[in-house]
């Protein structure tokens, strides 16, 4: 028996501890890469005119790509605001996924349309499509709607590409408030990298309690509900320290399914959206990593810092929960697809780093982490727990949390500074305090929820949530769907 | 004389072609985004529409056809004022049927002549 | 309360009696704790202190920004043209003279308003504003952005100088076209076109590296706007070993429409580079060159399907109707774009076209009536 518990208290002890600062120093040195490329960049384009890019014939064109499911209540706006995007050659195509309810119909009303005879070159599989309808009116000449069979996100985002005649792919969800610029911002990289650029995406940010007006954000504010207050600040720390850095090491794994502009020769060369997973935005961008690897081509994943995407997140904790779980499902299912990248020299940085990273910091860690917690109550419920160095320990994760959070809302702050009142920066300050112990520990349950659902292979879970854009969930859960699975901060106790 | 329409986000170019216009006295709306325009198309009527295509909340093209379908607006004369000069942009805008097409940077002094031509007529 | 003054003591104990008898992660635990604690409490204060600098700063800026704008914009208002220039700087000038123009933020202001208001207007208001600019002696502050040591201050500079055509400063910015930092480089040798009345092109001759996208972009929007630009002979440069100054070049004979260049866009359609021979193939179709049609199609079957449909397109752009039978071939094909392409192009023979295809419709397969039916549609 006391063998056992040895055993365990050595666990505990040494080979957690050590795990800890591993990713204690990870944190450490992406926040250091971040730092550059951020800075790198605010230089770089303090003093860029971005209207070059509007004004010239010969900059890159444009599809953007919108599924709809469901969304009669703000579609109509919603196009709207996407078709005074500044951007000289584009064209906007929603894919309406065999909406149940009038979504179409207001469309057409809305904006005189009618069916076409379009031939589409069909490149990619997807479901059947119903008809393709372009305006009378020349006004709105850019909008292309796509009616089809529902079939789910990866598989309307699939027939929006084989109607695409442009040579970018803008991917957005319908009802994100996109900023007027963001083109601009994010298809520059196209034109400036020395290596090809095979996508980019922008930063994603919370709207809740922000000031909206006719899909256009006009007032920054921070949330007023905790959950999405929570999420403003993991959001910031995901994107500008973790990406950021990714981005500089040219390792990014993913790009938000929110927004993400991609090559459409390599997407579809690399076979488009895949059904076969829940976490599709993440997994296109691995297999065209991939397939760049493969044809030893070079190329480059660009994220930029400037926040061109707001979504409305979750507000209660079963929503959120259920948009954790399908990240971590997400997560599984790409790692397991793509595994023989695993220290794979052939996919030099992809290989030894990105899917390392992935696969230990982000599926692992949180699994450890409940382990370590387990056997902490059961060590601490037979007495075995010297409670002073288990404080000790437990303060260090504390502080170090406290630390990163902080370092986060610094970047933020010396960035975009959306919060521009000290009262919001403050709150967000002492927001960090109470993460770590009220919100950290819920998407560890999340995710291991997540894994659970993943290895018993409760499929009920999947398919409903799949679903979740064709499904009948309500708004928010939609905008979930699409969001990326994040970089998950990780303590350990 | 004549009440003009002006429809620019630039806060620059707005002062610039609103003082200048009222000095030729007329009579000098300004709208700052496209929505404002919308509204304002549709509650008054005027005698031109100067107007950008890059705009706030609605594209300057829409704003163009919104005008162009609605009857007693139809025959106002528009003169679009832009930096966009793509070819595609300014053939859609001739085939919503504005009358001028002046890409930035522009002379004033050659636009309040367009302005005084485009009245004429 | 009693909780701080209960730990305060316990630290105290804890970090100077007993770290040295722990073991070794409880020893690390403590460091990183204590280097946590003050990394925290520092970036507190300085985001803090920054805060409050940069709301001062912003106030500041935006109440200079206003005065400086509406001073500017009274030009624009009342500055008549009849009056004739002279008269209108005079009248100006001593209000702007008034201005702190030692103070770097009011000078900075001023100067980056009055580019803005300058790159906006061309005519008398353009003129009057340079005029001054240089009245006011802000180039002495170009001047001295030029030989900074900040790259970002270099560009500055430099665009001051293409903005106000300051004819003087020619040489310093043609030293800089060759500057290690590749944007101070790009906007050197944009700067130089507009300013270079001799050989506004002399750059291309001895260009390192290749020229970025973003950076033919920007030189084709300033050659193209700029009035006083003298426009070579573009077909020069098509036999350098730079590949991205064959695109950059090719793009310039499209659109000053240079026919002279047709011989070296022949030679070019053997091009080991893929999108050299498409863009070669396209400048064809534009520049109408009905004569190399033949020659088009001569290359066309081992060409790459990108440089197929780009020929059929340009088949179509020429419309010399001499190629019917071999758009109407094109049917067979298994590739999809290249059916497109040839329908397209057989529409883009005008009505003669349109005729055809209608005919076409009754008589191929369900596949290639979508196609046509596609094409006929003029509302896609």
């Amino acid at each position: 028996m006391d063998a056992g518990f040895y055993f365990f208290e050595q666990i505990f002890n040494s080979a957690i501890f050590y795990f800890a600062l591993v990713v204690m120093c990870s944190y450490i040195i992406l926040c250091f890469f971040s730092a550059l490329e951020m800075k790198a960049y605010m230089r770089k384009n303090s003093f860029i005119d971005y209207r070059e890019i509007l004004v010239s014939p010969y900059a890159p064109s444009v599809s953007i790509l919108a599924p709809a499911y469901n969304e009669e209540a703000t579609i109509v706006d919603n196009v709207k605001s996407i078709m005074s995007l500044h951007y000289g050659n584009f064209e906007i195509i929603i894919i309406n996924d065999g909406s149940k309810d009038s979504s179409l119909q207001k469309l057409i009303d809305a904006y005189q349309l009618e069916k076409v005879n379009f031939c589409v070159n069909e490149q990619l599989h997807h479901k059947p499509i119903r008809g393709i309808y372009k305006s009378r009116n020349s006004s709105y000449s850019r909008l292309i709607v796509i009616d089809k069979e529902n079939g789910g996100k990866s598989d309307a985002l699939n027939a929006g590409i084989n109607v695409s005649s442009k040579d970018l792919l803008l991917c957005i969800d319908v009802d994100c408030i996109v900023e007027q610029d963001a083109l601009l911002k994010l298809v520059k990289p196209y034109l400036e990298e020395k290596k090809r650029v095979i996508a980019t995406g922008g930063v994603v940010r919370i709207a809740n309690s922000c000031e909206v007006e006719d899909g256009r954000l006009v007032k920054v504010h921070m949330p007023k509900n905790i959950i999405s207050r929570f999420q403003v600040l993991e959001y910031i720390r995901a994107f500008l320290m973790g990406r950021m850095a990714w981005s500089r090491l040219n390792g990014l794994l993913i790009i938000s399914g929110a927004m993400g502009l991609f090559d459409k020769e390599i997407v579809i060369k690399c076979g488009g959206y895949s059904h076969e997973t829940v976490g599709e935005d993440m997994e296109l961008v691995v297999r065209m990593r991939r397939y760049m690897h493969d044809h030893n081509l070079k190329y480059q994943v660009v994220y930029i810092p400037d926040p061109l995407c707001w979504t409305e997140s979750p507000i209660d904790f079963k929503v959120l929960g259920r948009q954790r779980n399908r990240w971590t499902r997400g997560t599984i299912e790409t790692l397991w697809t793509h595994r023989d990248l695993f220290f794979n020299p052939k996919y030099s940085i992809l290989g030894l780093l990105s899917y390392p990273y992935w696969l230990f910091f982000e599926w692992l860690a949180p699994i450890l982490e409940g382990i370590g917690l387990i056997s902490f109550i059961l060590l601490a419920s037979l007495g075995k727990i010297n409670w002073e160095f288990s404080g000790i320990l437990f303060f260090m994760v504390y502080a170090f949390s406290i630390l990163l959070s902080t370092i986060a809302v610094l970047f933020e702050e010396r960035s975009y500074h959306q919060y521009t009142s000290g009262k919001d920066v403050l709150k967000l300050l002492l927001l960090a305090f109470i993460e770590p112990i009220v919100y950290h520990p819920l998407t560890i349950y999340w995710s291991i929820r997540g894994n659970i659902d993943k290895f018993t292979g409760k499929k009920t879970w999947g398919t409903m949530t799949r679903a979740g854009f064709a499904g009948n969930q309500k708004k928010t859960e939609v905008t979930a769907v699409s969001q990326a699975v994040d970089i998950k901060e990780q303590q350990n106790v | 004389m004549a009440k003009i329409l002006i429809i620019e986000d630039e806060e620059l170019m707005l002062k610039a072609l609103e003082f200048r216009l009222k000095k030729d006295e007329h009579e000098v709306v300004v709208a700052k985004d496209g929505r404002e325009a919308l509204q304002k198309v549709q509650s008054d009527t005027y005698d031109l529409i100067i107007t950008d295509i890059m705009l706030p909340f609605v594209s300057g093209l829409e704003i163009i056809g919104k005008v162009k379908q609605t009857p007693h607006l139809a025959h106002v004369p528009m003169i679009v004022l832009s930096a966009v000069g793509l070819e595609n942009v300014v053939l859609e805008a001739f085939e919503l049927g504005v009358d001028d097409f002046i890409t930035k940077p522009f002379n004033l002094t050659e636009l309040t002549i367009r302005v005084k031509k485009l009245l004429k007529k | 309360m009693l909780i701080i003054l209960s730990t305060g003591p316990y630290l105290e104990n804890l970090f100077l009696h007993r770290l040295p008898f722990f073991p070794d992660n409880i020893k690390i635990s403590l460091f990183i704790i204590m280097f946590c604690t003050i990394a925290t409490v520092e970036i507190y204060l300085y985001v803090f202190l920054k805060k409050a600098k940069m709301k001062r700063d912003k106030y500041l800026d935006a109440k200079w920004k206003e005065k400086i704008s509406n001073m500017l914009s009274n030009i624009i208002i009342y500055g008549d043209e009849d009056d004739g220039l002279e008269k209108v700087v005079n009248h100006f000038l001593p209000r702007f003279k008034k201005l702190p123009l030692n103070n770097k933020r009011v000078r900075e202001i001023l100067i980056e308003e009055i580019r803005i208001y300058h790159a906006n207007f061309t005519g008398f208001t353009a003129d009057v504003l340079k005029e001054l600019f240089v009245r006011l002696k802000l180039y002495k502050y170009t001047l001295k952005k030029l030989k900074s040591r900040l790259w970002e201050v270099q560009v500055e500079g430099v665009r001051e100088v293409a903005q106000f055509w300051l004819y003087q400063y020619d040489s310093l910015v043609f030293a800089l076209t060759d500057h290690e930092h590749e944007i101070v480089r790009m906007e050197a040798q944009t700067a130089y076109v507009r300013l270079n009345k001799e050989h506004p092109f002399r750059f291309l001759d001895h260009m390192r590296g290749r020229i970025l996208p973003w950076h033919q972009l920007i030189l084709f929007e300033i050659i193209t706007k700029a009035q006083h630009v003298k426009i070579p002979s573009f077909s020069k440069w098509l036999n350098s070993d730079n590949d991205s100054i064959i695109i950059f070049c090719l793009k310039l004979i499209s659109h000053y429409q240079q026919l002279d260049a047709i011989g070296e866009l022949i030679r070019l359609l053997k091009h080991p580079n893929e999108e050299i021979r498409r863009m070669s193939v396209w400048v064809i179709g534009k520049l109408e060159a009905e004569f190399v049609e033949e020659e088009l199609l001569h290359i066309y079957h081992q060409e790459t399907l990108k440089v197929k449909v780009e020929i059929l397109t340009t088949i179509g752009r020429i419309s010399s109707g001499n190629y019917f039978d071999f758009l109407k071939g094109c049917l067979d094909s298994d590739l999809f774009e290249v059916r497109m392409a040839a329908m397209k192009a057989i529409l883009g023979h005008g009505k003669k076209g349109k005729i055809m295809l209608e005919e076409l419709l009754d008589r191929v397969s369900i596949p290639n009536q979508g196609i046509i039916s596609h094409v006929l549609d003029t509302r896609i």
